[in-house]
């Protein structure tokens, strides 16, 4: 019987959206993803621009900060990952001068790359640097989204490392495990995607001995991502470049439409950096919120670093809360499930593999944070978009535009549904995941009940935190 | 069967933490008046607790520089500047916690300048506890009914 | 090889115009907007984090200027020339992030007292400054 996500949709379940006309012979195109990433140049050169001249002046005011840390982020955490996987990264400008300096062109396709093109040391080849490059940035959260210069210096820092980073290690290694604040977001949460890119037939590809898509040909470069396109596990290390679309002689690449989170369930190099991503990220959906959309001003303090022992302070509750405190009682969880379901299992094992069931509840506590800034704080955007440097522009007419928080009387209703369907998500899935891990079904069903307890206290936990 | 006890266990434990909803008297409506502090980046109380049909008044007093209060939900709002105090009047007729935020940016930290009016009983969140927990109990009774195909 | 070479000049133009292109274009923008008139740019902030960016302001009498405040705080300023009667117009109150534009002609000469006119700070009463009005 084939299993269902939520008893709905089969997880074998596909559509092809490269089927429908005119979408493959625009993703084959070299043009695309060149025209989208040259768009969000202009858009990142206004916000570097705004960022710079913004200085210390008010955050909410500013087009660098409204549109990295609302429009972008928002849109990262409802929109796209979610729908589209790892799209971003298929648009993303920062490491654009990088690539474009390691091929020496900007459509030409050369099979050496300029630089050293050093290979980046396999014990790192996972998420670790790029955990602690998160939550080394999450520290700074009190100036990032609200001093512009902040938001200025950290993307400059991005740009200026990953041309120089670029230079040395080969191909998308920056992106994938060294520069990238998000990349370990957009790498764990693309699980969830209801969109992916595999290859259509996979016995074409058995057959076929020359593998372009890794090697590169005329048409298009190896796979920059350093993933094998005809063996694309999951979507974790899928950038969506779309070079294997242009290597294929046989047309063999497709992009599917699917059933969420089918890649939570696929167990090929799960570890414990992704079991931490999976805690960082829900751990700090509740410090920020504590911080951000909370009513306890010392904590406000600590993270402004009024004073530097509230600062520090804050850096190390931070770091326990999201290194320890929440592994640990998960860890707790985790041995209860061992002991009542079966004690064969290793417990390294069984911590791992459980730990996926916090990325559809961490995936979701993101989401319904966010309404506490959508609903509240969107409107400062009519107003950026019209002065953009704060130089008393009125491009659009909306220089004037007051800030107007809208629904937020819903707002609540929103977060407790979604957080409520991320229960559901996270139970499925969980569920799924106790099968394949214990060799009896009814050792799952009673290694199941404490994940499903701590999956419900978490949930009950947030709806208190964000709407009660 | 021991499975059958866990689950008649866990729906006692449910129905016990459900009490409170099935308890919880409304009180009788009064009318209050409120002082609330604002200085950056906080409001002090933080958290503001009545009763539904109370009649509130708020008398909003600042501290350092001139602040604002939008109320979530209601829609309503004051402002004060140090000297010169801001007054809201409205009924508390609905339930829940509503958030209250700095509508007049006051520096920095102005979109964090967060607190809480809290409208009891909080029929929301009982009501969320309560499907949350269905939703536990019914995802476990689910998964150790389903026979073997 | 042509063809390849053109694409390759149009990708190296695009990536220009969304860079240099941007920021040349907003220049632009920006001193197509104020010119034609003297404009004195004059930037706001609260005593304690460097007060007003010019503290002597000076004109010449019957020449037109504009003085574009932009308030670079995180609270709102104002602005008057009391002595002058002359005053933002609304509110009388910059935003954070917004920018008041006045424009005059100065009719006399004189040293007069400019001041922002919203509570920003405990400071606020230092938040002053002076203009100084001559003859050619």
């Amino acid at each position: 019987m084939t299993e269902k996500i939520l008893g709905l949709i089969p997880v074998d379940w596909r559509f092809e959206l490269t089927s429908l006309p005119y979408v493959r012979k625009i993703i084959k195109s070299r043009w695309m993803p060149f025209l989208p990433i040259v768009l969000n140049l202009s858009v990142f050169t206004v916000i570097l621009m705004a960022g710079f001249v913004g200085g210390v002046s008010a955050g909410n005011y500013n087009f660098g900060i409204m549109f990295v840390w609302i429009v972008w982020w928002l849109l990262l955490m409802m929109v796209m990952v979610p729908l589209f996987s790892r799209i971003w990264c298929m648009v993303c400008p920062l490491p654009a001068f990088g690539e474009w300096l390691q091929r020496l062109g900007f459509m030409r396709v050369r099979n050496k790359l300029f630089g050293l093109n050093r290979k980046w040391p396999k014990s790192l080849k996972n998420m670790w640097v790029v955990n602690f490059l998160f939550l080394g940035t999450t520290y700074t959260t009190g100036f990032l989204t609200t001093r512009p210069i902040a938001t200025f210096i950290l993307l400059m820092s991005i740009i200026i490392g990953s041309i120089v980073l670029m230079v040395v290690f080969e191909k998308r290694n920056f992106c994938k495990y060294i520069g990238c604040p998000v990349g370990g977001f957009l790498g764990l949460y693309s699980n969830m995607a209801v969109t992916e890119i595999r290859a259509k037939d996979p016995q074409i590809c058995k057959d076929h001995k020359h593998k372009d898509c890794v090697i590169g040909n005329e048409k298009g470069h190896a796979c920059p991502w350093m993933i094998l396109p005809f063996d694309i596990g999951r979507n974790t290390y899928c950038g969506m470049c779309l070079e294997c679309f242009k290597t294929c002689p046989y047309d063999n690449m497709a992009i599917n439409l699917r059933p969420p989170a089918t890649d939570l369930l696929v167990d090929k190099n799960r570890g414990l950096d992704e079991a931490w991503k999976a805690f960082i990220m829900l751990g700090i959906a509740i410090f920020f919120f504590l911080i951000m959309q909370g009513n306890m001003g010392f904590l406000k303090d600590w993270a402004n670093a009024k004073t530097t022992e509230g600062y520090l302070t804050f850096v190390a509750l931070h770091s326990i809360f999201n290194l320890l405190l929440i592994p640990g009682v998960f860890f707790v969880f985790v041995y209860a499930s061992r002991t009542l379901g079966s004690k064969e299992i290793p417990l390294k094992k069984l911590f791992t593999n459980f730990s996926y069931t916090l990325v559809p509840m961490g995936l979701i506590a993101w989401i319904a944070f966010s309404f506490g800034i959508l609903f509240p704080n969107s409107s400062y955007v009519l107003h950026v978009i019209s002065d953009p440097f704060a130089w008393g522009w009125d491009l659009f007419g909306t220089a004037k535009f007051p800030w107007t928080p809208f629904l937020t009387g819903v707002m609540p209703y929103f977060q407790i549904g979604t957080l409520l369907f991320g229960l559901v998500l996270s139970l499925d899935i969980g569920f799924k995941i106790s099968k394949q891990t214990f060799q009896k079904r009814d050792e799952a069903v009673r290694g199941f009940i404490p994940i499903a307890a701590f999956l419900t206290s978490v949930t009950i936990f947030l709806i208190w935190l964000f709407t009660g | 069967m021991k499975m059958d006890k866990l689950i008649i266990g866990i729906i006692v434990l449910a129905l016990l933490v459900g009490l409170p909803l099935i308890l919880a008297q409304p009180e009788e409506p009064t009318e209050k008046t409120i002082i609330i502090n604002a200085q950056q980046f906080s409001y002090t109380p933080g958290t503001i607790e009545v009763n539904k049909g109370d009649r509130i008044t708020i008398r909003l007093i600042s501290t350092d520089v001139h602040h604002g209060l939008y109320i979530d939900g209601y829609e309503v709002s004051t402002d004060a500047r140090p000297g010169q105090d801001g007054s809201l009047t409205f009924v508390a007729n609905e339930t829940g916690k509503f958030v209250m935020r700095c509508s007049v940016t006051c520096g920095p930290f102005h979109p964090y300048m967060i607190g809480y009016l809290k409208v009891k009983p909080d029929y929301r969140l009982f009501g969320s506890i309560w499907l949350a927990l269905g939703i536990f109990i019914g995802s476990i009774l689910l998964v150790s009914r389903r026979q073997k195909p | 090889m042509e063809k390849k070479q053109i694409m390759e000049i149009v990708a190296g133009i695009l990536v220009l115009l969304a860079t240099a292109g941007t920021i040349g274009a907003a220049l632009l923008y920006e001193e197509h907007l104020w010119g034609g008139l003297r404009t004195i740019e004059l930037t706001a902030q609260a005593p304690e984090r460097g007060n007003w960016n010019l503290q002597e302001i000076h004109m010449v009498r019957g020449e037109p200027v504009r003085i574009k405040i932009r308030n670079i705080d995180t609270v709102s300023h104002g602005f008057a020339i009391p002595e002058l009667g002359i005053s933002l117009n609304g509110t009388g109150e910059i935003k954070p992030g917004n920018v008041g534009v006045i424009e005059f002609t100065p009719e006399k000469t004189g040293d007069f007292l400019f001041t922002c006119t919203t509570w920003c700070s405990t400071r606020h009463m230092q938040m002053t400054g002076r203009i100084i009005i001559s003859e050619k």
